[in-house]
């Protein structure tokens, strides 16, 4: 087993007494450097909640996540919110940027969170507006921009401190056909470039295409797992379509 | 169903809204209070001057009612910007436009109903207070007697329901024009930021400081109410400028990548301030606008609260004082009434002297600090002219110098309780009023006062400033004090009466001293004043003198206290008002927008902020909203304050530092800037850790 992030017999109930819901029931996996994992599932299956726990927002019921040697169910509030700066990186569906930051001031008060040099920030910034084509919307408000350079810029503000993990919900959730293409060839570039290892969770058979494991969740469990290996991405993407005709999943349309 | 509608929604709205709730019910409790001194004031009868509290408390609720109506009308407003999505879905499920904004007022009018319900219950309190404090003020006994008056309740009603008439009549007609569209989309408007010509907007900023220190400088050359009311508009334009100009500066700061915003959280918070800047710029301009009043307010009714608690005592040093022009005046009729109403101790006829010389006067004119360069010309020697203009007819002092004999200036001590002055055969004494004692030092030098036999010069004993009563009976400012030989040489000038009584004097006396004076001398209230017939006056002081030919100690100090009362009072009532109106603004905007832009600081928590730190800079931002327009008033008024209160201690001589004023009234005020500041960041904080 890899010791990059390890997920043992994670468990995270809701409810108390009879009225218990098993959001998450013995979840086991590990994720290895460089990975980009998917995490498919319908609504309810515990994808979320998964995420969540190793997003370090939500905190286990049982079992526990190790980050190499680091086992952050042990970990304190205040040891979790530094954590979390130095080692991950989110991308939500609603691309949770700062209204009043413009594009290139959301990704400069990321690496000033941090603490660094003007100059190594400056530097920094404009290498990711250049990765992630959106230097040319850098003045622009949020809102003054599309909801993919907006992802993009999420993306980036994620990635421009090298967090060990990307975790990303339902990224495109929010985009039209095109501006998700862009962004799932982004995160792709990111994961060969940069080396950035990416858990993604969604319910698209066309976004998980592009990961090189999937793993499937159905009621809080493990129930498959496909790994993509040297197939094209049509042959991957026919290969999870059948195994949600297979359980009845849910099918969003596979273009 | 819309009465059970409007009911919930009221419910959900105070949980909301409760610092506004709070606000409007302070705002009807002190309505109520200070409108019972217009009807169950319990001091009415006492004063002659009685109408001055009602007509300055009616004054006073005018302009509160106004600022009163912008809060309400804000308010309206602002909840239904936020609401108007709610609203939207209203008319999308069919109900009428009449029908919704008829529920809007209703529950508005709920809101203020409970709100005018709780203020009237604090209210009783707060008159009760409010009573003792004004009795304190006369000293007088009060005791509590609680009780509702109808007429000062309808007075309440109606500023009450006039404020709300204003606000909602106006938010009405918004109504009217909304549309479903416009309503789900107003939410979203306002997240827009637009920035258009930064660059251009950016000078304003220095320019409004720019025009601060300029308007610094013409305060104190102000003349007419012409120039005061430019100068009020340009102030006002300058502050509205200043908010435009501060946020375009940050903009621009920001956009530069200046250094300070590669620190910390300092990006997040300058672009916070800058952008809640800009899309309130005019209601921070307002707000700035009320606490700089608020501030001018509480300082000048500091000042007077000064004045009577220091120097009013030492005004009235004589049980009774009578003055008359006519030098064989023997104050038969006045002997009678005091011998007929009082138990005297001593009763002592006198005369003030003069040597038909104007030399002290001249002195007076030309240096103290109150007249500056008025009397004299360009080359510092006295305006003779002016001068003789002044005496003649100004009134400020006797067209000629004034002496007293030292046998009745040791009588008047006597009387005092205070130890016999003792001079030289060829000396005099400055008797001079305690504020003017450090500017008449050097007097001694200048005088050139003769002796009995008119041929040698007396030499000056010294100067003595213990309180004599000297705005016009005991001279006007000074008098000075001639051995009784030099006397001979001089013509008695007017005639005064002094007297020491048992006890208090009864509350009529002075009216009694006064009824001898035939109806033409007195003056609207009743007092029988000097005529301005050279022989009379009423010495330096300024802002507040008080001069009348008969003086009863125990009369006059509550009168005049009742008198500044109704200053002091009124002041005090439109400096609360307005801070706690501008502090609720600023509160509401705030912890509405904690509930709104609460995913912001789920988005910093994201990025690794620890939640200390998110406190943290919750408090600085905070502290930013709270301080901007605070710290503004204060650098807008403290000049203005300082040259009014320099000017307040020259002219009526209280003994404390100029700016004492100023610094009382900015801890008042940041005693109430505090209480909603906590209470603001508690709510805030609640709002933002909820989610987590």
């Amino acid at each position: 087993m890899s010791n990059y992030i390890r997920v043992c017999d994670v468990e995270k109930y809701y409810g108390n007494g009879s009225n218990v819901t098993k959001a998450v029931d013995r979840v086991s996996f590990s994720v290895e450097k460089g990975e980009f994992v998917g995490v498919m599932g319908a609504s309810g299956s515990g994808k979320t909640t998964l995420l969540n726990m190793l997003a370090t927002i939500d905190r286990v019921t049982a079992g526990h996540i190790y980050y190499e040697d680091t086992d952050i169910t042990e970990l304190k509030e205040d040891a979790l919110s530094e954590f979390r700066k130095s080692n991950l990186g989110f991308v939500f569906q609603e691309y949770n940027l700062l209204d009043t930051l413009t594009i290139e001031e959301n990704i400069i008060l990321a690496l000033t969170l941090q603490g660094g040099k003007k100059k190594q920030i400056q530097e920094e910034c404009e290498q990711m507006l250049r990765l992630l084509g959106i230097g040319d919307v850098r003045e622009k408000f949020p809102y003054q921009v599309s909801g993919g350079q907006k992802q993009r810029c999420a993306c980036a503000r994620a990635m421009v401190n090298h967090p060990k993990l990307l975790l990303a919900d339902e990224p495109t959730g929010a985009l039209d056909s095109r501006s998700a293409q862009i962004l799932l060839e982004t995160f792709t570039n990111l994961n060969r470039t940069m080396g950035a290892t990416i858990l993604m969770v969604t319910h698209d058979a066309f976004s998980a295409s592009y990961c090189s494991r999937i793993l499937f969740l159905k009621d809080g469990r493990i129930f498959h797992e496909l790994v993509r290996g040297q197939k094209s991405r049509k042959v991957f993407l026919q290969e999870i379509l059948d195994v949600l005709s297979l359980t009845g999943g849910e099918l969003s349309d596979a273009r | 169903m819309l009465g059970k509608l409007a009911w919930r929604n009221m419910k959900r709205s105070a949980r909301d809204y409760l610092v506004y709730i709070l606000t409007m019910t302070v705002v009807t409790a002190l309505m109520y209070a200070f409108n019972s001194l217009i009807f169950q004031n319990v001091l009415t009868g006492y004063f002659e001057l009685e109408g001055m509290m009602e007509m300055m408390i009616g004054l006073a609720t005018f302009f509160i009612v106004l600022i009163v109506a912008w809060l309400i009308n804000y308010m309206v407003k602002f909840m239904l910007e936020k609401r108007s999505s709610e609203f939207g879905i209203y008319l999308l499920l069919g109900m009428k436009k009449k029908t919704v904004s008829r529920l809007y007022m209703r529950e508005n009018l709920l809101l203020g109903g409970a709100s005018f319900l709780l203020g009237i219950l604090f209210g009783l309190l707060v008159q009760q207070v409010l009573m003792a404090v004004m009795f304190a003020m006369v000293r007088m006994e009060y005791h509590l007697s609680v009780s509702l008056n109808k007429w000062t309740i309808l007075m309440t009603v109606l500023c009450y329901m006039g404020c709300y008439l204003l606000a909602l009549f106006r938010c009405k007609r918004k109504f009217k024009k909304m549309n479903i569209h416009d309503l789900m989309n107003a939410k979203r408007r306002n997240e827009e930021i637009k920035e258009k010509r930064e660059g251009a907007k950016r000078i304003l900023f220095p320019l409004s400081v720019l025009f601060i220190f300029a308007f610094w400088t013409i305060f104190s050359m102000m003349n007419n109410a012409g120039e005061i009311a430019l100068f009020l508009i340009g102030l006002v334009l300058t502050i509205y400028l200043f908010y435009m100009g501060i946020s375009a500066w940050i903009i621009c700061y920001v956009r530069k990548k200046g250094n300070g915003i590669y620190r910390g959280q300092n990006l997040f918070l300058l672009r916070q301030f800058a952008s809640k800047v800009r899309t309130m710029q005019f209601t921070m301009g307002t707000l700035t606008a009320l606490f700089t009043i608020a501030l001018m307010g509480a300082s000048v009714a500091l000042m007077f609260s000064d004045y009577e608690n220091t120097v009013l005592d030492d005004k009235f040093p004589f049980d009774v004082q009578v003055y008359s022009s006519q030098v064989q005046d023997d104050f038969a009729d006045e002997i009678a009434v005091l011998k007929e109403n009082t138990e005297p101790l001593d009763i002592y006829p006198y005369h003030i002297y003069t040597d038909q010389e104007n030399q002290v006067n001249t002195w007076m004119l030309t240096h103290l600090r109150a007249w500056g360069a008025m009397y004299r010309n360009e080359d510092g020697s006295p305006d003779m002219a002016e001068i003789e203009e002044e005496l003649k007819s100004g009134g400020t002092y006797c067209t000629y110098d004034t002496y007293m004999g030292l046998s009745d200036y040791n009588h008047l001590r006597q009387m005092l309780g205070r130890e016999k002055a003792v001079l030289g055969a060829g000396e005099y004494l400055v008797q001079i009023k305690p504020r003017l004692a450090d500017e008449v030092k050097d007097i001694g030098k200048d005088l050139k006062i003769a002796d009995a036999s008119g041929k040698g010069y007396l030499s000056c004993a010294g100067i003595c400033s213990d309180p004599f009563s000297q705005d016009g009976h005991n001279g006007g400012d000074y008098v000075i004090i001639v051995p009784d030989e030099v006397l001979g040489r001089m013509q008695p000038y007017y005639s005064e009466l002094a007297a020491d009584i048992r006890g208090d004097a009864p509350g009529d006396l002075c009216r009694k001293l006064d009824d001898l004076t035939e109806e033409g001398e007195r003056d609207f209230v009743g007092h029988a004043v000097p005529e301005l017939a050279g022989n009379s006056c009423c010495g330096s002081d300024n802002i507040i003198s008080y001069t009348a030919d008969n003086l009863v100690r125990d009369n006059l100090i509550p009168e005049v206290k009742y008198m500044l009362a109704s200053l002091i009072i009124p002041l005090f009532y439109i400096g609360l008002v307005f801070v706690c109106v501008a502090v609720t603004v600023l509160s509401v905007q705030q912890l509405s927008d904690s509930a709104k832009y609460k995913f912001r600081y789920d988005v910093l928590a994201k990025l690794g902020l620890e939640r200390r730190e998110i406190r943290h800079m919750i408090l600085k931002q905070l502290a930013a909203y709270y301080l901007c327009p605070a710290l503004f008033a204060i650098v807008i008024s403290g000049k203005m304050i300082l040259s009014m209160s320099k000017g307040f201690v020259v002219m009526t001589g209280v003994p404390v530092p100029s700016g004492t004023f100023f610094i009382k009234s900015i801890a008042l005020f940041f005693g109430i800037y505090l209480v909603y500041y906590v209470v603001t960041y508690i709510g805030f904080r609640r709002n933002v850790e909820e989610m987590r």
